[in-house]
């Protein structure tokens, strides 16, 4: 099978802007050009992750870059969407149709909690039910009640995750917080608070994805290997998340993450006890306690003991969110697994700088939201 | 006639008007077994034919549930000024799970609670629900 490598990494900061999703986005594409030292006549289709932004958005923000008569196509998958989009550049490369593939994320998000119409039906939203975090929290205190986790261990992977942050300068807030802050600060759905939550933002990231063989013809600089991108949704009642109304009682699916991660794991051939460094969905800070449990890193119900011991601090053997997360850098939907894919890239080439993993051969990229849509990329250099 | 209706088509059964015997619209597969919620005229489970509607039990406990702290983004239909309110997904004996508002204080939500199902009449006439406590919860 064809091997396909990252040639080329560019990220416009996450962040709120006074700038066209047009100028978030050609920026963080032509900054990956410019890092693989590929022209953009070279590149023969793009895909553009996003969800918030109106149609053909990828063609009205990669023109910038010069006239194209390549295809242009948007991708959307929810929190996923980064995820589809790289898989869609895999199987165009792995066909044989293109060696060079540009991936764009990028979205501008309005403040606030989202729009609950992108999701929900009439009648969830005059319920109340078109919180996005009240589905998250419901899975804490489910998980609190079943295996003892407690709001101290949540607010550790917010203390950890803030704490990062302070060494990312694409990241929205750049501040770390003390445990009592944390604590402090606001519930908005029991038990998760203001601090340990994500908001939605305004960001844009690429990357520039080639066959092996493009790679060596032209020299590229450190390239990365994609040993595996997979994009699922749930199964049948697998996983309990908006905008779900019901879910079955009695059947007993493995959830999104548990099977994308198996499924990305089988194709890199490769464990989680491999894998050096994680960037995953802290949409808020529980469900990246729950993911260190779905992603094999801990046996199930373990996922607290886990931040107690250290073991996904940037220092410990399995760091996780060395970027400071989606709760430092917001969550830019579209944009925001293409954001950990440069993050890993980075990583594996060893140009991290202070918040540098120490000999990160490979990283591990995850996404998961509404309707049960999941990513998992794995990047080996 | 007051022209009632229910919040959303086919999720409730029993006579709207007059409020008798309304509960949660079911679907039961004949295939698979499952149950789900609302009517539906394929199985969401494994997409059979062979389904019949139910209505679904009155009663039910909390599996999980969160206090909703902001007011949720949208045209809620809810306090109005906006209060703090319990949201549940409550087990019921049928087989599944349904996410509803608790209309108790959040303060006295458990999780394994005994609640049972209220239509609720909003001033426009749609008819919504929720999940009152029952028996020894209901009374404290």
């Amino acid at each position: 099978m064809t091997e396909v490598v990252i040639i080329g990494a560019g990220i416009h900061p996450f962040g709120r802007f006074d700038k066209s999703a047009e100028e978030i986005g050609s920026f963080a594409a032509r900054a990956a050009l410019q890092d693989a030292g590929v022209a953009w006549a070279d590149v023969q289709a793009s895909y553009l992750s996003r969800m918030y932004l109106p149609a053909t958005s990828g063609a009205r923000i990669l023109r910038r870059l010069g006239g194209t008569d390549m295809p242009i196509v948007d991708v959307e998958a929810a929190c996923a969407s980064g995820g589809a989009a790289l898989h869609q550049a895999l199987l165009a490369i792995r066909s044989g149709e293109c060696e060079v593939v540009m991936v764009l994320g990028a979205e501008k998000m309005p403040r606030g909690f989202m729009d609950p119409r992108m999701i929900y039906a009439d009648w969830q939203i005059e319920m109340g039910m078109s919180l996005n975090p009240a589905y998250w929290s419901m899975r804490a205190m489910r998980h609190m009640h079943e295996f003892g986790t407690t709001e101290l261990q949540i607010a550790k992977i917010a203390y950890k995750n803030h704490k990062n942050s302070v060494h990312n300068p694409n990241a929205m807030y750049q501040k770390a917080f003390s445990l009592e802050e944390i604590l402090n600060s606001p519930l908005v759905c029991d038990p998760i608070r203001r601090l340990e939550i994500c908001a939605p933002d305004d960001g844009a990231a690429a990357v520039v994805v080639a066959s092996a063989d493009f790679a060596r013809r032209i020299g590229a600089r450190k390239p990365i290997r994609i040993a595996a991108c997979v994009h699922t949704i749930a199964r049948y009642s697998a996983d309990f998340r908006c905008p779900a109304d019901s879910m079955s009682a009695t059947a007993h699916n493995d959830g999104p993450t548990e099977v994308t991660a198996a499924k990305a794991y089988e194709k890199a051939g490769l464990g989680a006890s491999d894998i050096n460094c994680f960037e995953v969905q802290d949409t808020d800070a529980f469900c990246e306690l729950e993911i260190y449990e779905e992603l094999q890193l801990c046996p199930l119900g373990e996922g607290g003991r886990l931040i107690d011991e250290g073991v996904t601090d940037i220092t410990g053997k399995h760091p996780v969110n060395m970027s400071g997360g989606l709760i430092s850098k917001g969550e830019p939907v579209g944009a925001s697994h293409l954001g950990q894919v440069v993050e890993l890239v980075t990583q594996l080439r060893g140009e991290a700088g202070p918040r540098q993993v120490d000999g990160a051969k490979v990283g591990l990229g995850h996404v998961l939201g509404a309707g049960g849509n999941c990513a998992v990329t794995i990047l080996q250099r | 006639m007051s022209g009632r209706r229910a919040v959303r088509d086919g999720l409730l059964v029993g006579n709207l008007e007059t409020g008798e015997e309304v509960a949660l619209a079911g679907t039961g597969c004949r295939i698979c077994g499952e149950v789900t919620l609302g009517q539906n005229r394929l199985c969401p489970n494994c997409g059979g034919e062979e389904v019949e509607p139910l209505a679904l039990s009155a009663k039910g406990k909390v599996w999980t549930y969160t206090v909703v702290r902001y007011p949720p983004p949208g045209d809620y239909k809810g306090a109005d000024p906006f209060r703090p309110f319990a949201l549940g997904l409550v087990e019921l004996p049928d087989g599944l799970r349904v996410l509803a508002p608790l209309s108790c204080a959040p303060e006295q939500v458990r999780i394994g609670m005994d609640v049972v199902f209220q239509p609720r009449v909003r001033p426009d006439g749609v008819i919504q629900f929720e999940y009152a406590p029952a028996g020894e919860e209901a009374a404290q």
